[in-house]
């Protein structure tokens, strides 16, 4: 009879999980990738067969495709440093033990919590051109109204916005955990030889959580390369294409029928997204390493 | 002794956060405010309150049949998640296991799968299993997408709990379901309630997966509240009302949560 010795049991206890992540994940995953080479019409399943490589040359070959990914990339970059600067800026603001700050750290994080969808639509009405209360407050201190979501000039800026609004409060409460681990005696130390203000901050904060930003900055970019609700509820990727970030534009093909190209364009997205990941942790484990190594000298 | 120049600071960081939550004031004010004020241009600050936009919600717009899917869906989704995380991070983080951190990483690399990869998938498997628009496709797919999170926090939890409780209980003469039962359980009590708040709230917010596998008879809150855009000419009134009862519950959750919030994403984010 099979003895059941503790891994054994430890791994039993894991198989449901597993195999519901196997089912749930990796299995769609094979068969996204299985039609990624295949044509594959939403409207028509008689005409399925192998394609080989031909979805990824009519991606590569569209014009749309290539502007969608450079809205990602403007998106990713503009997105994520603003927040991680803003988040930074917020994080040092409320790392204090003042009574009333309490409250406002528990405040702050609301935006995280509500679902993109309803943000967005809070966003979208703001926003509007003529009857919009941004651009009522703009007139208020004689700034020119804008077009926001509705013009292809500053539709981006609009989403963009928003998104910065709903995520800053996510890092500024990861900075703030990571600040809050800073030992008393590092911060009195600091105090007792007079390293203040931006020294303080460059020479003693930011190094100490520097492990914490790489994290909160490899989620904030994965989460920022996959985004769709937010940009899919203001704009729908429009007007014309001025938002057609990489999922979007990947859900309008679906939309469209076409199976198969819509599976090789996932496929792409996952690719990056593997990429950053891997880059980063790679990182983060040079950099354990290296910490490691001065803390034994 | 207060320095000044922080007290400053303290003054600012409390108008910063208030302008910071505007956008919420304005569409809760929006979703109370008689139908002809809320479009003029100049923004309307008195007015008689009104709850005709949430009546409209639930009358014109299905919204109870929607908030009923998203309770079913949402609810026993972060039941079956987290009796699943808990039992798979207990064996990762506190028993003698081959390959447990390979494992956890393995999982929780999960959290990184772009969904619009796996959601036409899905579709098709669906199609074929006809679990379409099912409230029990939705329970599923809501479970694989939670999982891999839950388990990772979950397993953080665990992690920081005393190692002799076990040795004690084993001495005592405590089987593993017994040991997890009576003692890992009434221990990792704000653990648990932090990881299946998290839970619940990804799968009450949810849109693409709900978008792709759901039409009339299991459509969630998001996917109606979005619907009201489409279908006529935009009601702001009651789509803020919507909105309101959307993210009232969410509201209620941050401060549920209040500090044990920080040390949560922490753990999920950087342990």
């Amino acid at each position: 009879m099979l003895r059941l010795n503790e891994g054994r049991v430890a791994f039993l206890l894991v198989l449901p999980t597993l195999i519901i992540l196997i089912g749930l994940a990796i299995f769609p995953l094979g068969w996204a990738g299985a039609i990624a080479f295949r044509v594959e019409n939403l409207f028509r399943p008689d005409i399925g067969k192998w394609v080989g490589l031909r979805n990824f040359k009519h991606l590569l070959a569209e014009d749309t495709f290539w502007k969608s990914i450079r809205l990602t990339l403007v998106w990713c970059l503009c997105v994520v440093s603003i927040q991680m600067v803003l988040g930074f800026l917020f994080a040092m603001m409320l790392d204090t033990r003042a009574r009333i700050v309490g409250v406002l750290r528990t405040l702050i994080v609301i935006p995280v919590f509500i679902s993109p969808i309803a943000m967005g639509l809070t966003w979208q009405f703001m926003f509007e051109p003529v009857a919009g209360v941004i651009n009522y407050c703009l007139e208020l201190l004689g700034l020119p109204g804008g077009t926001w979501h509705t013009s292809t000039d500053t539709a981006l800026m609009a989403v963009m916005i928003a998104d910065i609004w709903q995520w800053t409060p996510f890092v500024t409460l990861i900075l703030l955990a990571g600040m809050q681990g800073i030992s008393p005696e590092v911060i009195e130390a600091a105090r007792l030889d007079r390293v203040r203000g931006w020294k303080y901050i460059t020479n003693i904060v930011i190094p100490l959580i520097w492990p914490v930003v790489m994290v909160v900055l490899l989620l904030r970019l994965v989460d920022s390369i996959r985004v769709f609700d937010l940009i899919y509820i203001i704009t729908r990727g429009g007007p014309g294409t001025a938002t057609l970030v990489a999922s979007v534009y990947d859900f309008t093909i679906f939309q469209a029928g076409r199976l198969g190209v819509m599976a090789a364009y996932g496929f792409l997205i996952l690719i990056v997204i593997n990429i950053v990941v891997i880059l980063f942790l790679r990182l983060l484990y040079r950099q354990e390493k290296e910490a490691r190594r001065v803390q034994k000298a | 002794m207060r320095n000044p120049i922080r007290k400053a600071v303290d003054v600012a960081a409390v108008f910063l956060v208030a302008i910071y939550l505007a956008p919420i004031y304005w569409i809760s004010l929006t979703s109370i405010k008689p139908m002809n004020e809320i479009n003029s241009k100049e923004p309307v600050w008195i007015f008689e309150p009104t709850m005709e936009h949430y009546v409209q919600a639930f009358e014109r717009f299905e919204f109870g049949k929607a908030l009923l899917n998203s309770s079913i869906i949402v609810f026993s989704a972060t039941f079956i998640t987290m009796i699943l995380a808990l039992i798979a991070a207990y064996a990762l983080s506190r028993m003698k296991m081959r390959g447990a951190d390979v494992l956890s990483l393995f999982i929780l690399s999960l959290r990184f799968m772009p969904a619009v990869v796996i959601a036409m998938p899905y579709y098709l498997m669906f199609l074929k299993a006809g679990l379409i628009d099912s409230h029990i496709g939705m329970i599923i797919v809501y479970v694989g997408y939670g999982l891999p999170f839950a388990v990772w926090i979950m397993r953080g939890f665990l992690k920081d709990l005393p190692k002799e409780i076990e040795e004690a209980a084993r001495l005592d003469g405590l089987g593993w379901l017994s040991i997890i039962r009576r003692i890992i359980l009434p221990l990792s009590g704000p653990g648990i309630a932090v990881t299946a708040i998290f839970t619940f709230v990804f799968n009450w917010n949810e849109y693409l997966f709900a978008l792709y596998l759901t039409q009339a008879n299991a459509v969630t809150l998001p996917i109606q509240i979005a619907k009201m855009v489409d279908a006529y000419t935009v009601l702001w009134g009651t789509i803020s009302a919507s909105v309101v009862m959307q993210l009232v519950p969410m509201v209620v959750v941050v401060f549920l949560l209040q500090r044990h919030m920080i040390r949560g994403l922490a753990l999920g984010a950087v342990k």
